[in-house]
């Protein structure tokens, strides 16, 4: 072997809330742990650091997420932790053992257990003008104010579901961004039926009505029951068109578009969980809507199907950064005690019931911001789907009327899935589209092939941890 | 987190399809080029459609750009550098034509 070898007890894929926790309670319980993370800085998503070469004079001026993230990230070198950043982890070719890219460099991980704390991506329906410079995922829009400072543009329409575009309009308008709108799909009315069990979620309550005063106070405008159905634009979005929308997400007919002018679109639908790498390591999964689509099976301690795999956070189900640390938090202590560290049983027995109770609330929201089959509705025939290999939802829908509900023969027929992403975008709808052209369950017509390398990289990596 | 709570990293120039460009160290290509309005990065090979920074995050590969001779890189986790030298693909999308 030309690549370097690491050796540890425990690699955690992944340093967002659920990675780093996980870290933490192993390497406390007394593990060796290696944590692998694609980014140049710990804290994932949720806890986006500052960018490095920005600086900040006082730190408690900072945003509560980069605090804490900044916190969590010291205590886990201070217990021991060794944090590997910039670095991808492309295949697993032998059990416990990490094919990985460290900064561009080839080595291979060998590891007594893994906790894949690998996160999610978000949830982009495809819609005519999508694929336009200027429309963009919701977070992607807070990663650049967050961390760089940078607006995506001067009038910046918001939409979609789900609660992620409160904490996404609040960073851009630290920043001082201009949001024309922010539109919703549902309506706070539709979820009246579930309030009786935010019993006990009081902290999370007064974090969404804080929002709501927040966008009051910036005179936003919130329309709910709306739905963007095309972006407009020659080289990049110049107007967005948006209908009213029933509870089911269904156009209203004959309700008219309205058109608003706006240079950056930022729309999502949640988030689907980034399974590449349980699928790659051979775990089982299952179709689970209300935890964001296909995830990894696991027990009541975060153990999936196979030896000595843990999973933890949005990975094992959407559920935000509480569940998230929560799971972290158990998936650590067990793969410690599988390891041979002494675990309390209390201990365990606490990160159980915690997880449990933050896993509630994850799962009610999930509940009231369900992917609607509408949803897809605005995708004409002639709209890319597969934005790496240029695939149009007319193929996919021909390929799936004429080769059937297996989504890996319509990727074989139509390249969908096959380009740089590996899916990871268009993956869930093009599974919607084949699902809804054939009139079969979601989730019953198989899941694209993880290939590796898991991302791109140049062939020079590949070469190094070929065999000698 | 107010205006004055965060200073940004020192000043520094870019090439970007020849043309010198300013940043500040930190930003990431995308912010750089977004920062300085440029939202088209670059067309794809089927379509000739233009593409910009989608995820940000590192998922999508839709920003990749020419840095320093190298293919296909993320603009959104690629942090600039001094004189560095950014070409934005045209037509060809993803392919290796620096």
């Amino acid at each position: 072997m030309s690549a370097p070898v690491l050796q540890t007890d425990l690699a955690v894929i992944g340093a967002g809330p659920a990675g780093l926790s996980a870290a933490l309670a192993a390497a406390r319980a007394g593990a060796r742990v290696l944590l692998l993370d694609e980014y140049s800085q710990p804290g994932g998503q949720y806890m986006k650091q500052l960018a490095q070469g920005f600086s900040v004079p006082d730190t408690s001026r900072l945003d509560d997420e980069m605090q804490r993230g900044a916190a969590l990230a010291q205590a886990v070198r201070d217990a021991g932790v060794v944090i590997e950043p910039s670095t991808l982890v492309l295949a697993s070719f032998a059990p416990g053992e990490l094919a990985i890219s460290r900064r561009g460099e080839p080595a291979l991980v060998r590891a007594r257990a893994i906790v894949v704390a690998t996160g999610a991506h978000e949830r982009a329906i495809a819609f005519p003008g999508w694929d336009l410079p200027g429309v963009m995922t919701p977070g992607g829009a807070q990663t650049l104010a967050k961390t760089q400072r940078v607006l995506p543009g001067r009038r910046i329409v918001l939409a979609g579901s789900g609660p992620f575009l409160m904490p996404v309009a609040k960073s851009l308008l630290a920043i001082g961004a201009e949001i024309v709108a922010v539109f919703e799909t549902t309506r706070p009315r539709a979820w009246s039926p579930h309030v009786l069990r935010l019993a006990g979620h009081g902290e999370r309550v007064r974090e969404a009505l804080a929002y709501r005063r927040m966008l009051r106070a910036a005179r936003v405008p919130v329309h709910f029951n709306h739905i963007v159905v095309e972006a407009v634009g020659t080289d990049a979005v110049e107007r967005v068109r948006v209908v009213p929308c029933d509870d089911a997400g269904r156009v209203r007919i004959g309700a008219g578009y309205r058109e608003i002018e706006a240079d950056a679109l930022c729309v999502g639908y949640g988030f689907v969980p980034a399974v590449q790498l349980t699928r790659a390591l051979g775990c089982a999964h299952r179709h689970a809507p209300v935890r964001g689509g296909w995830v990894p099976e696991h027990d009541q301690d975060m153990r999936t199907t196979v030896a000595n795999v843990f999973v933890a956070g949005e990975v094992a189900g959407i559920g935000g950064a509480p569940v998230a640390a929560a799971e972290g938090q158990l998936a650590g202590l067990a793969a410690a005690r599988t390891l041979g560290c002494t675990v309390d049983d209390r201990a365990l027995a606490q990160a159980r019931r915690e997880r449990a109770h933050r896993r509630r609330f994850a799962d009610l929201v999930g509940e009231l911001f369900p992917v609607k089959p509408a949803y897809y509705a605005p995708i004409t025939d002639a709209t890319i789907v597969c934005r790496c290999e240029e695939v149009t939802a007319g193929e996919v829908r021909r390929a799936a009327a004429e080769w059937g509900g297996e989504l890996n023969f319509i990727k074989g027929v139509t390249r969908c899935g096959m380009g740089y992403c590996q899916g990871r975008i268009c993956g869930s709808i093009v599974e919607a589209l084949v699902c809804q052209t054939l009139g079969i369950h979601p989730g019953s017509a198989g899941a694209l092939t993880v290939r590796t390398p898991l991302k791109p990289v140049p062939v020079e990596v590949l070469a190094g941890l070929a065999n000698d | 987190m107010s205006d004055d709570a965060i200073r940004p990293g020192e000043p520094l120039t870019i090439r970007v399809d020849g043309r010198e460009l300013p940043a500040t160290r930190g930003q990431t290509v995308a912010g750089a080029l977004l920062a300085n309005g440029i939202r088209v990065l670059r067309h794809t090979r089927r379509m000739g459609r233009p593409r910009g920074v989608f995820c940000g995050m590192g998922a999508c590969y839709d920003c990749i750009v020419h840095v320093n001779g190298a293919p296909g890189l993320r603009a959104c986790l690629t942090p600039v550098e001094p004189g560095m030298d950014v070409r934005l693909p045209k037509q060809f999308g993803p392919d290796p034509q620096p």
